[in-house]
């Protein structure tokens, strides 16, 4: 059950919030805690999650409360399972700087018997305008994922990466961030330009000296998908909040977070790994890896806690790539023994990949745009929020993924909820 | 085959910028020859293009500081260069307040025009963004495609109205036929027409000095020259024209070709249509 109430200029940080999730996935969920109103949104393919946290304190007004139900034999207390189509919300959040102007005050409340929504806008001269949102009953997804034991950290103000994400055009999908302790270098990650229509390449270097807060542990190049870092840079943008990006080696999930008194800002992307064994192929990204990269993606699927039967055509995928050159058919038949280990032991896959990369093996920034590994894909992994304290599930994914809300875990620091 | 240049002065670089905007709403690809004296944007009369040709020229010390260029051999002191326009005018507007600008041929894995730029960021440390826009050498043998079109013995020469206003209305003729004629004569009369009697007449233009003095003394200044062309050439020429050329000059050859000739400061552009077949 929620209600809360926010001024004009409020409601244009909120719309903000949901347009950058909306470069995620086109579900969101409403998800109201003591801590305040959550925002979440996760891609079909896992790859991408974004939580924007509303302290209670953002709002004019803010209650919450769960809904207890009794059965026979015990009474459960339930969260607001609200999860909303991005294709009904996103409208009303439209033309924000209008909002802005127009609204006075903003109501949202949720009605307990009808699975309902209600977005009041109190308009000047006396316009009031409702919206009435249905909504799925969804337990929220909520990532785990240590951000400060990232041993690279960087935070910049986003006029700085707003002046870089300029640079690549709206056809890159991935970008590629490659840091030494000395220099920071944001560039496309496409392969070699093979014709005039290929993209081109861009790399734009950053001196240390820009970023409020620069820590780095070693020489890193993670890649990862550009639309989700745009939708975070417009977002912190409306904010005027510095980004944190913290990061460790290639197929470990990154964190772009903005932390501020009233909200809390978390976009978790995953990134590419490098795959140790192929440290010594010749450079390409090919078909081999459009097809690793998408049977990867079935196979967690098929496995996915939620159970659900995301298609592989999902828009926020960074899976998805323009036409893949082909290089070297060797490759793929190598690369299909590896394919079969794929699926729910990917979780054990990855955690291989944590003890055999070591760090020689990333990519040398100076070899050039080209030289690049055969990668592997690789998923970040969720747990669901859950009122019910420790809760855990019957899942292989245990031992990464449990969800938890109690204090206890978090004073512990040994994993923390977003 | 090498090439680098080097571009220091704000101004210039602005100027080059809006040069290859201005291609770029031409052609989708072009042909970019670089010479020790200029620098050609060239599109050559190709099926592909639909019989339309371009040839724009211009000085390279007007706007670079730094120039060199060597060919593949000492008499061949030319590369040409085959690249999309929209990604070098992308890169290029990233310069829009750079410090300096540096272009050289790279082969990296292929041939590529590296453009690398040092920006002047707000918190006043310098920064540098490299771009490799992707091209494709154009062997000697084809380039006796890319000389310079020779200027018609043209029937009609005549000065060209406010191309703004030519531009809107022929906007507006696009919606009503395909194809429109286009006639002057030496009067200074200039007429847009199409099928259906709708017609524009622009009126008191001035006819440059012609050429070739015989003709012009032959021809009755009353008499109308007059090409029919496809609107949506047309259309596409005249959208790239933001800004008025210091001149512009149009040439009919009747029922031939209609040739452009425009010189924006020191930027010269010839654009030619062929007429309907």
């Amino acid at each position: 059950m929620l209600k809360c109430g926010m001024s004009g200029s409020q409601v244009k940080v909120f719309g903000k919030a949901i347009q950058a999730l909306s470069r995620i996935s086109d579900e969101l969920w409403l998800d109201p805690s003591e801590k305040g109103l959550a925002l979440r949104s996760v891609n079909s393919c896992r790859s991408a999650y974004g939580c924007v946290l509303f302290s209670p304190v953002f709002f004019q007004h803010y209650q919450w409360s769960t809904s207890v139900k009794v059965n026979e034999n015990d009474s459960t207390t339930s969260n607001l399972n609200c999860k909303l189509g991005m294709k009904s919300i996103l409208p009303i959040f439209r033309c924000l700087n209008s909002l802005e102007r127009n609204v006075e005050k903003c109501k949202i409340f949720t009605s307990s018997d009808l699975c309902k929504v209600v977005i009041q806008f109190f308009c000047r001269h006396g316009i009031r305008r409702t919206h009435n949102v249905c909504f799925q009953e969804s337990q929220p997804l909520q990532v785990i994922f240590e951000k400060n034991m990232c041993s690279n950290m960087l935070i910049i103000q986003p006029r700085v990466l707003a002046e870089a994400v300029v640079l690549f055009t709206s056809s890159q999908e991935e970008v590629t961030l490659a840091v030494t302790p000395l220099s920071v270098c944001l560039k496309s990650s496409s392969d070699e330009p093979m014709d005039l229509t290929s993209s081109v390449y861009s790399e734009m270097f950053v001196g240390p000296d820009e970023f409020d807060f620069f820590q780095i542990g070693a020489d890193t190049e993670i890649t990862f998908c550009f639309k989700e870092l745009k939708g975070m840079l417009t977002f912190s943008e409306a904010t005027h909040a510095p980004i944190a990006i913290h990061f460790d080696f290639p197929g470990k999930p990154m964190a772009l977070s903005i932390d501020d008194m009233l909200l809390e800002a978390n976009f978790i992307l995953a990134t590419l790994a490098d795959e140790p064994s192929r440290a010594s192929s010749p450079p390409s990204l090919c078909l081999s890896q459009k097809q690793k990269r998408s049977d990867l993606m079935c196979s967690t699927n098929n496995n996915s806690k939620t159970g659900k039967n995301a298609t592989s055509k999902a828009p926020g995928c960074i899976l998805r790539k323009a036409a893949p050159k082909r290089l070297y058919p060797n490759e793929t038949q190598t690369d299909i023994p590896a394919l079969e280990n794929c699926g729910s032991p990917i979780m054990k896959r990855v955690n291989e990949d944590i003890s055999e990369v070591p760090e020689s093996s990333v990519s040398n920034t100076e070899e050039g745009p080209g030289s690049s590994y055969l990668r592997q894909f690789s998923c970040v992994f969720f747990g669901a929020v859950s009122s019910d304290q420790r809760q855990h599930f019957n899942y292989p994914f245990d031992s990464l993924a449990t969800a938890s809300d109690s204090e206890e875990d978090m004073n512990n620091g040994s994993s923390s909820t977003f | 085959m090498k090439f680098r240049a080097k571009i220091m002065d704000a101004a210039c670089l602005n100027h080059f910028t809006w040069v290859s905007a201005m291609i770029a709403k031409l052609a989708k690809t072009c042909t970019l020859r670089i010479s020790p004296q200029k620098l050609n944007f060239i599109l050559s009369d190709k099926v592909a293009n639909g019989g339309v040709s371009m040839w724009c020229e211009l000085e390279q010390e007007n706007f670079f500081s730094e120039f060199q260029v060597e060919g593949v051999s000492a008499e061949n002191k030319a590369i040409s260069l085959e690249l999309m326009l929209e990604n070098l005018s992308q890169a290029l507007k990233t310069a829009w307040n750079a410090r300096a600008l540096k272009i050289k041929l790279t082969n990296k894995h292929s041939p590529c025009l590296t453009v690398s730029i040092e920006l002047l960021s707000v918190s006043s440390s310098s920064r540098i963004v490299t771009y490799d826009i992707p091209v494709k050498v154009i062997p000697r043998k084809l380039w006796k495609d890319l000389q310079e079109p020779t200027v018609p013995v043209s029937d009609v020469s005549i000065y060209l109205p406010v191309l703004k206003t030519m531009k809107s209305i022929v906007e507006k003729m696009k919606n009503i036929s395909n194809h429109l004629i286009i006639e002057a004569n030496l009067s200074g009369e200039l007429n847009l027409k199409i099928e259906t009697e709708l017609a524009t007449h622009f009126k008191d233009l001035g006819n440059p000095p012609s050429a070739s003095e015989d003709a012009s003394q032959d021809r009755d200044p009353e008499q109308m020259a007059e090409v029919h062309v496809d609107i949506q050439k047309l259309l596409q020429f005249l959208a790239g024209q933001q800004v008025n050329p210091t001149k512009a000059v149009c040439n009919i050859v009747s029922n031939k070709t209609v040739h452009f000739d425009l010189l924006h400061e020191d930027v010269s552009l010839q654009y030619f249509i062929p007429a309907f077949s």
